[in-house]
């Protein structure tokens, strides 16, 4: 009986110690996720929004315009990444690669974003796509909706700031991910504006106790810049495989500092 | 007749065959327990490491005027890890050299890891628990030809046989596991240490340099035989490796073969490091197990089981050929691999390289085969004279049939890190801003 009761008035303690915490963390996180919040809706409405467009060109067989909507299409979604993971099927059915599929791209069941550029590139041709093109759309819609009435998870929403730099080391740097297009910069280009969108609206909680954490990334988040900036073509960015090997190495170095900086973040802010 | 009392101090550079020889008398005196200790202290570089004697507080001191991790026995478990480096200047080459020297030193001594808050990701991995102890490990620090040829700063002061590995007829180099602007080579006695080693280093210099490629390998471990002696460990194919490999622990000799000196015409700085050369050889061995056992022994010109030279195959791997008295190659063919390799001559005495091997094992090909071989490492003073002129000589032998070099590189092993207050590469750096 005294061990248990013990041991049941420690369980109390630690989950009001905690939660005392969690609290006192999420009072300061309010306005940043609200602000977050608006970001990542604007971002999704501009997905549904080019989607749309994107969609209409292939459903009318249009390559050419396809080709050329497909990477400004992609960059509100991968900006928005770390909210758009927590909907797992709707990731796999938006975003999934040949690779997560046993055929590859022979598999039927290969769906999304890449489904469609593989046909676009691969094939020039939108035949067979128009399926998959609808169901890309009603995903993204869907995507938009359950975004709507989500509850924002702050530790999800700090962390995904290491998550998109993550995402970037683990599986993109290598040009994999738009493998058919090359279109990889377009999707960094989301991909770093979303990791320091959080970062900027969490600055003012730790400007001061972490100057010196901040001015590391933001020179990493600067180097990012800079070496993307070179390749800038018009609105967008020419194709990866012009990306030099010198480049490439920076633009890797910084990803993985930033993915080892940025996970302290959540940490730093007090969340667990 | 040498006491096992003395061995047990044994000197570096006592001979390696006469000790064993020595050992051999001894054993019949009875001592065994001090002659297997003497053994363990006086490990050469391609002995096997000996079953059920590491400790995780086995430990090689990371200081001295030569870099650990190329005279001293091979562990069980070694790695190479190959990485672009970012530094653009002497200064930013420093601070990594710093932070290797900052690793290095914790790593190899051991010590308890840091403890953050739990809500921050941990100081360390955790692989070896709360207190890292230091396991044999070793951690060697290379230079390959492009850290030097891409930065103008830096060219001038390249080891003059420093060259990026060029095709040999029978390689098929994969560019993903070829080259790279510094290697890590890390030795322990357990996988565990070495991951957890590199794993470390990765996390610390994310923003200086960035992984290339690895590959892992390993030693079988042995049971020494009843006179305590140990043998050189077999490779994949089956065979011993390493028996003709010199003294490591004669010094002298190690200055000669391995340690780049005054004399030899290389920058100041480079004084006591080495040339590394590594080769990823991938072996078939599904078509060597195929292969006819006498025809094996003739292919490598050794016996199998013994490791005994073919002219007196009731010998030791430790007897020397007698070519001279085999002109015809009756008993060791002349396309032989270890004939090819070293004549026995005084002129072969000159290409003498310190090979530090590891056997690899990676998984499946797509054919369906093992994908298997051997993790090359050697050392040398001189690149030329060293591994570029063995393989020549070996170019064209009847083992290419089963053996396929896919990767590696040639590299620069820095000198020694002298003291606590020294970091492993300060005289290249000192040699930059002098220059």
């Amino acid at each position: 009986m005294r061990i248990s009761s013990f041991a049941s008035a420690s369980a109390l303690a630690l989950i009001l110690s905690s939660g005392a915490f969690a609290q006192e963390a999420s009072l300061d996180l309010v306005e940043p996720i609200a602000d977050y919040k608006i970001y990542v809706s604007e971002n999704v409405a501009k997905l549904v929004e080019d989607t749309t467009a994107f969609v209409a060109a292939v459903k009318a067989g249009e390559v050419d315009k396809a080709k050329e909507l497909f990477a400004p299409t992609r960059i509100s979604y991968e900006a928005i990444e770390p909210i758009a993971e927590l909907f797992s099927d709707l990731d796999v059915a938006i975003d999934s690669r040949a690779d997560d599929y046993e055929k590859a791209e022979a598999d039927p069941e290969f769906p999304g974003f890449h489904r469609i550029e593989y046909g676009l590139w691969e094939k020039n041709s939108t035949e067979g796509l128009e399926p998959v093109a609808d169901k890309l759309l009603a995903d993204v819609k869907e995507l938009e909706g359950r975004i709507a009435s989500l509850t924002f998870p702050p530790e999800k929403v700090v962390g995904g700031a290491a998550v998109l730099m993550e995402e970037v080391a683990a599986t993109k740097i290598s040009g994999e991910e738009d493998r058919y297009s090359h279109t990889d910069l377009w999707d960094f280009r989301g991909n770093f504006d979303g990791a320091r969108k959080i970062v900027e609206l969490v600055r003012p909680l730790i400007a001061d106790k972490e100057a010196d954490f901040l001015k590391t990334v933001d020179a990493n988040f600067d180097t990012v810049d800079t070496t993307l900036a070179k390749y800038k073509d018009g609105d967008g960015y020419v194709t990866y495989d012009k990306l030099t090997e010198d480049d490439r190495k920076v633009l890797a170095a910084a990803v993985n500092t930033l993915a080892e900086d940025l996970s302290t973040l959540r940490g730093k802010l007090g969340l667990d | 007749m040498l006491d096992p009392k003395d061995l047990r101090r044994s000197s570096p550079s006592l001979d390696r065959r006469r000790l064993l020889k020595g050992l051999g008398v001894t054993a019949f005196g009875g001592s065994f327990a001090g002659v297997a200790r003497a053994e363990t202290e006086h490990h050469s570089v391609a002995d096997a490491p000996v079953a059920n004697a590491a400790s995780p507080l086995d430990s090689v001191p990371y200081l001295g005027i030569h870099q650990a991790g190329i005279v001293n026995a091979r562990p069980a478990n070694g790695m190479v890890a190959s990485f672009d480096v970012l530094a653009k200047d002497a200064g930013e080459l420093e601070t990594l050299f710093r932070l290797l020297t900052a690793r290095i030193a914790f790593l190899t001594v051991g010590g308890p890891v840091p403890v953050l808050d739990p809500k921050l990701p941990p100081a360390d991995s955790g692989l070896l628990g709360p207190t890292v102890r230091p396991d044999n490990l070793t951690i060697t620090i290379s230079l390959g030809a492009s850290l030097f040829d891409d930065r103008p700063w830096l060219a001038p002061l390249k080891p003059k046989h420093l060259q990026r590995m060029t095709r040999f007829p029978n390689d098929a180099l994969d560019a993903d596991i070829c080259h790279g602007d510094l290697t890590i080579q890390i030795c322990a006695n357990t996988q565990d240490t070495t991951i957890h080693a590199l794993r470390d280093i990765i996390k610390a210099s994310s923003s200086q340099m960035i992984l290339k490629w690895k590959q892992e390998g390993n030693v079988p471990v042995i049971t020494p035989g009843s006179d305590g002696r140990a043998e050189s460990a077999r490779n994949f194919l089956g065979f011993r490796d390493g028996s003709a490999n010199p003294n490591s622990s004669d010094g002298a000799e190690m200055d000669r073969v391995v340690w780049v000196g005054p004399e030899d015409g290389e920058p100041a700085w480079a004084v006591g490091g080495s040339y590394q050369a590594v080769r990823i050889i991938r072996n078939f061995v599904e078509r060597w197990d195929r292969t006819p056992f006498g025809e094996q022994e003739r292919i490598i010109g050794r016996t199998k089981i013994s490791g005994a030279p073919l002219d007196r195959r009731d010998g030791s791997e430790f007897d020397v050929p007698d070519y001279a008295g085999d002109p015809e190659g009756k008993a060791t063919p002349h396309d032989a691999h270890i004939r090819l390799a070293n004549a026995r001559d005084a002129a072969a005495s000159t290409n003498t390289i310190l090979r530090r091997p590891f056997n690899y094992s990676n998984g499946v090909t797509r054919s369906g085969q093992l994908d298997q071989g051997l993790l090359f490492i050697c050392y040398q003073a001189d690149l030329e004279r060293g591994f570029l002129t063995v393989q020549q000589k070996l170019n064209g032998e009847p083992l290419e049939e089963y053996i396929k070099p896919v990767g590696g590189g040639y590299f620069y092993t820095l000198p020694g890190i002298r003291d606590a207050a020294d970091y492993v590469g300060s005289p290249l750096i000192a040699a930059v801003r002098g220059a």
